[in-house]
């Protein structure tokens, strides 16, 4: 196998990558901008710069030349080279920062120029705390600066479009949001106008950079020139915690992270996945964070008590409604709620002598576009198909609702009236159950018995995308009652670590007043005197996987925090 | 004797002293497009290329590559994969004029030219990528390859043979970057002039990503020379490493500046004369032998230096694009350097780091000095700039801003010195 030797250590290498990548690979650090794996190499930044030579070899002999002390002669390249746009042949000698002072003083170099005329507004900059300028420049730049002048001043705050703000005096040219749109969204949005040290990025004239993957340059930028109009300004990225989740905007299942402060959700940002979403997330995945924060419930609520109640007392009306009603009633399923919720419904209805109908289709014909958008707007369509369950024949059942043959209402995570499934009026003689997210939701009036749900960002559970890939979501923030450091599997901040409740930061009506379907349904079941054998999501996917063929092999454990692809089933999720 | 031969009887044969030769008639009665004629009926495109090779013609663009093994660096012939000439007319370099000359008062040569190098590696299109600032030559050359492809002289089915070729124009839109190869294609395909990395070299990937070769317009304006007299012709002329003809465009402070054809190798002391000697009599203080980016020569460095490479070189310096720039003794070094700087500053095109950010922090320094608030340090501030930029860029813009700056102060570190502020502590020396 080729062999290249990196700082005097030997690393055996296959094909040809790119020097810089194979590096970052072996975990051998070297500062870089404007590279990105994703994207083409235009080797503007020059901050990868390394020291490349190889063993010479006599034109005669073929045999390598040797010095007196016995040692292979190197010749090296008359210039560092870049080692992003340098591919590694074998036998080649590799000197980085470490090894080689020339290095270190090119890379210092660099950095030097970088910042003479970047703003050193940190202290105000969204970037400032994850900006690879800031991290490299204390690392590798110089200490100080010899630039004695003015500033070259350049636009500040451009809305480049509806999501997207422009600092130019930040921009360092890398031109990862240039080639962004012309390489990976393909929308040709932005270009670099300009010339020489005032060269910045911005859209042709007339043109708003309202393309459906905009935000994604915001994550490329690597310092904080391109920031979100969303969330601009609205907290440090210390005060933050991030728990790795999924978007449920469609069936994609793109990988993000969530980013919580102080229990609420502050914004999303794609979590790299080969393959699902590779480092890209669309800005309508990204926009919808508010509906964790927004409108949510303050605690259950049944007609029969006159609003609000305790969760007992809402639980125990919930199963006396079905001991009454449960053989009349209606069970919907969710495409919004995990496989383990579904799952729980399904152990429900069957203890009440019914089977669970179906879900509600949410499909959006023309809204996919072939990449992170589908058709489908609910992120668990292809987990009910898997547990069995279909889309509902909308026409079928609204007519019945409409005509009061329906006398009740089971709906897990879902709006039948938004939906379209039945009017409001419809449901007026209508038992009707509700686990709902927010309080928007249409069908909240006509329910008997409310129960808040927890929503993705709270909850544990899978779902399955369109492809079949099962993932899994870890609660990303607190529910009332849950102390964030003692859920084992939450994110946790520096102020959930070492802050206290008195803190200032610390609000506690952030504390939404739900509970996840998964706990609600089991308590439900009891009171029917059911008692449902597995309780946790990790049991109850142990059980699914255990038992449903089409789950084979969806464990916690498989899926991990980048999911499992389960082998394909024949479905008709709702066409 | 100097490398130059007897260079009072030189002939000129690339501006030859023919009225209206502008004009295809004329120029066709001058013998032209002889030598594309015999060319096509009599010779096979490797033996062009050979003669190239030897009259031993090296790039007039600057670079001084020799143009022969350029052409033989293209890659065989594949029926279904394109492969152009590129003709650099992007003349920019300051003190640089030469190019001009050849359009406005020899464009046959040049299109001439280009159909022989066509032929040569058996190619179908050239573009021609004209400065847009020359926009008057560009209608005049555009007037004269309308003719030329009336008088079935380019197009399809040259002079009747089986040998098809095309010459297109293309306006160039006022960067001085678009004349370094590289983003010359950038911006020939449409995209902004950013150079491209090396490799792959355009004889691999260079217009639409398809073999390309790319040439100086004097340098291919030699080629229907070479034809006509012979490669050992050529050779003879000049000096023995770097031959031929050249254009130089003497500027600066002489009493006759103009373009001035002469063989290589001729003295810089013997062309100041032919340009009349200095203006006012003043003595002589400094010499830039090639465009702006070559490093200045002192006065006292130039006696016995001829206008090769190998010579130049000696002295410390380069022959560039041979446009001579003659400073007499009232010359400011620094404000020269400050409007050099300012110029590169001015036409970085902004990719690399270095060179966007370091042309500007020198014209700032340089500045600085000029006005008489500069500090010693900054000249060793400057030259530690030089350092930085130089090599670690993708094209050599940063290095022609550097090499300017660094010798210029160096040769003459007693001018930028006076101009300075005095270092807070003396300094023993």
């Amino acid at each position: 196998m080729p062999k290249v030797i990196i700082d005097g250590e030997e690393y055996a290498f296959e094909g040809r990558p790119s020097l810089l990548q194979f590096c970052l690979d072996q975990g051998i650090e070297l500062p870089h901008f404007c590279y990105h794996p994703s994207m083409s190499v235009p080797a503007n930044c020059r901050q990868c710069l390394v020291d490349v030579g190889a063993p010479v070899r006599d034109r005669e002999t073929g045999e390598f030349q040797l010095d007196e002390n016995g040692e292979k002669v190197i010749r090296y390249f008359p210039k560092l080279q870049t080692s992003c746009s340098h591919v590694i042949s074998d036998g080649q000698v590799v000197h980085t920062a470490r090894s080689s002072e020339k290095v270190e003083r090119a890379q210092r170099d660099t950095m030097e120029f970088l910042l003479i005329n970047h703003p050193l507004d940190c202290p105000i900059c969204d970037q400032a705390g994850h900006c690879p300028l800031q991290i490299q420049a204390y690392k590798y730049g110089p200490e100080g600066s010899r630039f004695e002048f003015r500033k070259v001043h350049k636009p500040k705050k451009v809305k480049l479009g509806p999501n997207v703000v422009l600092d130019a005096e930040r921009c360092i040219n890398c031109t990862r949001c240039v080639r962004f749109t012309d390489e990976i969204s393909r929308s040709g949005q932005l270009t670099i106008i300009e010339r020489g040290v005032k060269n910045y990025p911005i859209t042709p004239p007339g043109v708003s950079f309202d393309e459906p993957y905009s935000m994604n340059v915001i994550d490329l930028c690597p310092v904080g020139a391109l920031t979100s109009a969303d969330f601009r300004f609205q907290a440090r990225i210390w005060e933050m915690a991030s728990a790795p989740s999924i978007t449920t905007t469609n069936a994609k299942g793109s990988n993000c992270y969530l980013w919580v402060r102080d229990n609420l959700v502050m914004r999303m940002t794609p979590r790299p996945n080969p393959d699902v979403n590779e480092f890209w997330l669309p800005d309508e995945d990204r926009l919808t964070y508010r509906w964790f924060n927004e409108n949510r419930p303050c605690g259950p609520a049944a007609l029969n008590k006159s609003g609000a109640c305790s969760w007992d007392e809402a639980i125990q009306e919930t199963a006396e409604i079905l001991k009454n009603t449960g053989k009349e009633t209606l069970f919907l399923a969710s495409a919004r709620a995990t496989v383990e919720d579904n799952w729980m419904l399904m152990q429900l209805a069957e203890a009440v002598g019914r089977q669970v109908a179906g879900y509600i289709p949410h499909i959006e014909p023309g809204h996919g576009d072939g990449w992170l958008r589908t058709d489908d707007r609910a992120p668990n369509s292809q987990g009910c198909a898997r547990l069995g369950l279909q889309p509902i024949d909308v026409k079928l059942w609204s007519a019945r609702l409409e005509a009061g043959e329906v006398q009740g209402l089971y709906v897990l995570e879902d709006d039948p009236v938004a939906a379209g499934l039945c009017s409001a009026q419809a449901l007026d003689n209508v038992q009707v159950i509700l686990h709902y997210y927010n309080t928007t939701n249409q069908t909240l009036p006509s329910a008997n018995v409310a129960l808040p749900a927890a929503t993705v960002a709270e909850t544990i559970g899978t779902f399955v995308n369109e492809a079949g890939r099962a993932q899994r979501v870890v609660p990303a923030k607190a529910i009332k009652g849950v102390n964030r450091t003692l859920m084992m599997q939450m994110g946790v901040s520096r102020a959930d670590q070492h802050g206290t409740p008195f803190d200032r930061w610390h609000n506690e009506s952030h504390y939404v007043d739900c509970k996840p379907s998964w706990e609600i349904i089991p308590l439900v079941a009891r009171n029917l005197g059911v008692e449902i054998a597995a309780q946790s999501p990790k049991k109850v996917m142990q059980h699914i996987s255990a038992s449903i063929p089409a789950f084979t092999g969806a464990t916690y454990k498989a899926m991990g925090l980048s999911g499992v692809t389960l082998s394909p089933i024949e479905t008709e999720v709702a066409s | 004797m100097t490398k130059a031969g007897d260079w009072q009887s030189y002939r000129r044969v690339l501006l030859p002293p023919v009225k209206d030769l502008h004009h295809l008639d004329v120029y066709r009665a001058q013998g032209g497009y002889e030598a594309l004629r015999t060319v096509l009926n009599d010779w096979k495109p490797e033996e062009v290329t050979a003669e190239v090779k030897r009259s031993g013609l090296r790039g007039r663009g600057g670079a001084g590559f020799p143009t022969g093994l350029k052409w033989s660096f293209m890659p065989p012939v594949k029926p279904d994969v394109p492969r152009y000439l590129c003709c650099n007319a992007d003349e920019s370099e300051p003190g640089t004029f030469k190019d001009r000359q050849l359009m406005e008062y020899n464009p046959h040569l040049l299109f001439e030219g280009i159909l022989i190098a066509g032929y040569a590696m058996s190619l179908k299109a050239c573009y021609l990528y004209v400065r847009g600032e020359f926009s008057s030559w560009i209608t005049l050359l555009q007037n004269e390859l309308s003719k030329v492809y009336d008088a079935k002289l380019a197009g399809s089915n040259i002079l009747g043979t089986d040998y098809s070729m095309d010459i297109i124009m293309h306006k160039g839109a006022g960067a001085y970057i678009c004349g370094e190869e590289t983003s010359l294609m950038e911006s020939l395909e449409g995209k902004r002039a950013y150079p491209r990395i090396k490799p792959p070299f355009p004889a691999q990937s260079g217009i639409w990503g398809y073999p390309t070769t790319i040439n100086n317009v004097e340098t291919l304006a030699c080629a229907p020379i070479i034809i006509d007299r012979g490669g050992d012709w050529f050779a003879g002329v000049g000096a023995k490493k770097h031959p031929g003809p050249v254009l130089y465009g003497i500027s600066g402070h002489v009493n006759r500046p103009g373009v001035y054809e002469y063989p290589t190798g001729m003295l810089i002391t013997d062309l100041l004369e032919i340009a009349g000697g200095m203006r006012d009599n003043k003595k002589l203080k400094a010499l830039v032998p090639g465009g702006a980016s070559v490093p200045v020569l002192r006065a006292d460095m130039i006696d016995g230096v001829t206008m090769d490479v190998e010579s130049l070189h000696e002295a410390g310096s380069m022959m560039g694009t041979a446009g001579m720039l003659f400073l007499d003794e009232d010359t400011d070094m620094v404000a020269f350097l400050r409007r050099v700087a300012r110029f590169y500053h001015h036409e970085s095109c902004g990719q690399c780091t270095p060179c966007r950010e370091g042309t500007g922090w020198m014209e700032n320094l340089i500045t600085r000095i000029d006005d008489g608030e500069g500090n010693l340090r900054d000249l060793d501030l400057l030259l530690d700039l030089c350092d930085q930029m130089e090599g670690r860029t993708v094209c050599a813009l940063a290095d022609a801003a550097a090499w300017p700056v660094r010798n210029t102060i160096k040769r003459f570190r007693g001018d930028f010195e006076r101009r300075c502020r005095p270092s807070a502590w003396a300094v023993n020396t």
